[in-house]
């Protein structure tokens, strides 16, 4: 067991195979440590399986299986079906990448919520299957240039519109679906806080910037995903019974440009009359959700300044009970 | 796979031919061609301060509400913060980081907090030394140079003697602040604090009189000059007494400062000119209209603001003084030189002055040239010049030939070209650290951290929340008398305001790196963080949202590539 730190469980420890600066590895260091090591974990086919389970050594701190890229959520629902028969109520937690989410994976995540299980399922979006070149996936955005979207004299990238998924969530009448990012730390662990305290199916949807599909500098993945909310692309919400509880407020809204400009997956669209029309189509994507979720003006506390300040000592980390305890 | 169960109970464990290890034992440290490196940075308000004060520490304390640790820590390097907290013209705020966010961090007001608080309380000095020291040392001035040296070498054990001229200690800050800026009572508690560390203070002793050279250098082990500067600049013009200098109708701004801080009589016309556009001008005029009368002061250079390039034909006077000294209703001449004193008899009428061209020569020296054909008269009964002042160097001809290596060091105001208190107290901090090398045979070291410097643009000013600056409260009765124009804060409003130091390049634990880190390669300790770096993929993400510029990234050089000819 690695115990170098004496405040997090490092559930997702270190000397995994994640590319440097890695998005989703950071994500799920974050929502696993705040989970904790007692639950059981099930990972779809994905970058996050094969990066922390690499030639007979494992990066897990806690209990896991590895299922298909299909049928992630069928194996959990048999985990939490076991467990229930058998009295325990030992916290299960599916963990998928947008392509075993999104895709491959819809159907039996469906018939999970479905049947109403007691399960965590995660989803860390970085729209785009990763782990096996970059192939688009439906949760691509639109005009992003992907291995199989190339952009050319026919098209600027995917011509197709990123998959909305938390609304197929929330339609579901499923008790809880939120989205998060790895650039606001606070929301992601009050959601995750929220959804282990809630019974019954929920879903987390959490942007994971890949600097290798996205084509950005390792260092810029807290900040590129940072600007996908304050720009308004990706809305932070959260859903309640298919009704929208939760908003965090943009304090001032940021042009799509701030989000597109340091990713070289959207570089196409910077030197092209068609490429400047594809940007004022994601300029009026971003305006659209922000009406939707009444991103600027919706009557909260919680805003993005809020969400960013830092604190001497930090906002307080993974302990949870008396052994983490400060 | 039947040899695994054993008495119908299914052993799992050994089912298992091989068991997965940790990927721990991969290190993927060797991945990186970056590293990056925790160093802390030396911010700009300390870079400016001319007393060097660790501003960002004392304010991290404050923001705490440890109070007494935090006037430990500015005492530091400044026995004086209910002092300069009033007087000081804080250089530190117009190099703060954070105008770039909302407005600089109020250092002034919070200084001079802390000031009142051990003031109130009673807080006395920590000596930084348990062992005695046997080597005395002589220092001539108590003015804030010479007290800051005495300070800085009773704290460290070292036998110390102050000499003045005056009845009373304390040098300028005594002699030439007024009741309204700094009330004679905060100098005088702050210079007892900095006395009971076992300083003998002997006043009315004049250098050459009433103990002589020769005696000081036998006496004692070192000899530190603090002498500021006493004497005012003569002024050229003849003002009917026969003699140039002072009269009922013409003193000089020292002068005046000199007899209204004894409350010696002074007799004050309906109508004054003050002619200069220093501090010292500012202090003289808003003094003047205290006392009830109307005051023009003439300065040969251009307001603030004026000139983005050359600030040398810039006002010198301190900004914000000039603007209270404007609503308190002191009028400003600018741009204008005095050419001569004018009299009917022996009556003087006023002053006439003219447009000035060029301020300084060549050589840098004030030197104005003034048109001819510009002349304007501007009505006075009482003419101040406050026209910069000099060292009175009488009765210590002989110190001033000697050199450090003779066991002589000089500093303060006599010898510095900044004449702000807060460099006399910075020069007096050094000599202290120079005498004490030198006493000890060491050379003098300085921390190393303080090369480093830090601006906005290498911080993340996103993970910082707007604020509003805190002010001290305005005296609405100002004119009337000479009470204090500003008040202090309040406890609730300090605690906010220190709050505010971005604290430039000092980590203050935010735990950034150590959430964002996605290779569990930096471990959080009971005090700060390390980097693993068995592990650390040199990403680049910790220094990138390090709010503070706190951690650099830095080149790994890879190992030489084998020569193939």
């Amino acid at each position: 067991m690695d115990k170098r730190d004496p405040f997090r469980h490092n559930v997702l420890t270190a000397g995994h195979r994640a590319c440097s600066g890695c998005g989703e590895a950071m994500a799920a260091r974050m929502v696993t440590d705040l989970i904790g090591p007692e639950a059981i974990y099930i990972s779809a086919t994905g970058c996050l399986q094969v990066f922390t389970t690499h030639n007979q050594q494992s990066a897990w701190q806690a209990p896991w299986i590895h299922s298909v890229f299909a049928n992630s959520a069928a194996v959990a629902s048999g985990v939490e079906a076991a467990l229930r028969a058998k009295g325990k109520d030992t916290p299960v937690v599916v963990q998928a990448g947008d392509g075993g989410t999104f895709d491959i994976g819809l159907q039996c995540l469906s018939g999970l919520i479905e049947r109403g299980h007691d399960i965590l399922f995660v989803c860390y979006d970085n729209e785009a299957y990763m782990n096996t070149g970059v192939q688009r996936s439906s949760s691509t955005p639109h005009a992003v240039r992907t291995s199989t979207s190339p952009p050319g004299r026919l098209s600027q990238g995917k011509q197709q519109l990123k998959k909305d998924v938390i609304s197929i969530m929330a339609a579901h009448h499923m008790p809880y679906a939120a989205t998060a990012t790895i650039a606001y730390f606070p929301d992601l662990k009050a959601k995750v806080e929220k959804a282990m305290s809630i019974k019954g199916p929920r879903f987390l949807q959490v942007l994971s910037p890949c600097p290798l599909g996205w084509v950005h500098d390792s260092a810029l993945s807290v900040t590129v995903s940072r600007l996908a909310v304050e720009t308004g692309l990706f809305p932070l919400v959260e859903l309640e019974y298919g009704e929208l509880t939760g908003v965090m407020r943009l304090v001032e809204q940021k042009p799509v440009d701030e989000y597109l400009r340091p990713q070289g997956r959207f570089k196409h669209l910077f030197n092209s009359q068609d490429g400047a029309m594809e940007l004022r189509h994601l300029q009026a994507l971003a305006d659209t959700r922000i009406r939707r979720y009444g991103l600027l003006d919706a009557h909260t506390q919680w805003d993005t300044a809020h969400a960013m300040q830092s604190e001497r000592h930090g906002r307080g980390g993974y302990w949870r009970g008396s052994e983490h305890g400060r | 796979m039947g040899e695994a169960v054993t008495g119908g109970v299914v052993n799992m464990a050994a089912k298992l031919e091989i068991e997965p290890g940790s990927s721990n034992a991969y290190h993927t440290g060797d991945w990186r061609t970056q590293q990056p490196v925790y160093q802390n940075k030396w911010p700009p308000c300390s870079q400016v301060c001319p007393a060097s004060e660790d501003i960002q520490a004392w304010l991290a304390l404050a923001s705490e509400q440890q109070w007494q640790a935090a006037w430990h820590k500015l005492a530091e390097r400044n026995p004086f913060p209910a002092t300069m907290g009033r007087i000081c013209y804080h250089a530190c705020e117009s190099a703060c980081n954070r105008k770039h966010l909302d407005s600089a961090v109020n250092i002034h007001a919070l200084e001079r907090y802390l000031g009142d608080r051990a003031i109130a309380l009673g807080w006395s000095h920590k000596s930084s030394c348990d062992e005695a020291r046997t080597q005395r040392i002589a220092i001539v001035g108590a003015g804030p140079a010479g007290l800051s040296c005495a300070f800085q070498l009773a704290r460290h054990g070292y036998l110390v003697t102050v000499f003045d001229a005056q009845a009373e200690p304390g040098g300028t800050l005594h002699s030439a602040i007024p009741d309204y800026r700094l009330p004679k009572s905060v100098l005088a508690k702050e210079i007892d604090a900095i006395l009971a560390l076992g300083i003998e203070l002997r006043l009315k002793h004049r250098i050459g009189k009433e103990i002589s050279e020769r005696d000081l250098l036998d006496q004692f082990d070192a000899v530190f000059l603090a002498i500021g500067t006493r004497q005012p600049r003569p002024h050229p013009y003849d003002d009917g007494t026969g003699k140039a200098g002072s009269s009922h109708r013409v003193t000089s701004g020292l002068e005046f400062l000199h007899r209204l801080n004894r409350d010696e009589p002074l007799i004050i016309p309906q109508q004054v000119a003050v002619v200069g556009g220093g501090n010292t001008a500012i202090d003289v005029a808003r003094c003047v209209r205290r006392l009830g009368a109307d005051v023009a002061v003439v300065c040969a250079q251009d307001p603030h603001g004026t000139h983005q390039q050359d600030l040398a034909t810039e006002m010198p006077a301190s900004l914000t003084e000039v603007i209270e000294a404007e609503t308190e209703g002191v009028q400003l001449i600018y741009r204008a030189g005095v050419r001569r004193l004018v009299r009917s008899g022996a009556h003087l009428s006023g002053i006439e002055i003219a447009h000035v061209d060029r301020v300084h020569d060549r050589q840098g020296h004030f030197n104005p040239i003034l048109f001819a054909g510009t002349e304007a008269f501007v009505a006075a009964e009482l003419v101040i010049f406050a026209i910069g002042q000099e060292a009175d160097w009488q009765g210590l001809e002989g110190l001033q030939q000697t050199t450090e290596a003779e066991g002589v060091w000089v500093g303060g105001d006599a010898v510095s070209k900044s004449k702000l208190a807060a460099s006399a107290v910075g020069s007096g901090y050094q000599a202290a650290m120079s005498i004490m090398a030198s006493l000890q045979g060491k050379s003098l070291v300085f921390d190393a951290h303080q090369k480093t410097k830090i601006t906005f643009r290498k911080m993340q000013l996103h993970y910082y929340r707007k604020q509003l600056r805190r002010e001290g409260e305005m005296n609405a009765q100002r004119l009337d008398g000479f009470k204090e124009v500003v008040n202090g804060l309040a406890e609730h409003d300090a605690v906010d305001e220190a709050g505010r130091c971005l604290s430039c390049g000092v980590c203050f634990e935010c735990d950034n790196c150590w959430h964002f880190c996605p290779d569990a390669a930096i471990i959080k300790k009971e005090d700060g963080y390390a980097v693993d770096y068995d592990y650390c993929k040199g990403c680049g993400i910790c220094a990138q949202e390090c709010p503070c510029g706190h951690i650099d990234m830095e080149n790994i050089e890879t190992p030489a590539k084998a020569s193939t000819s």
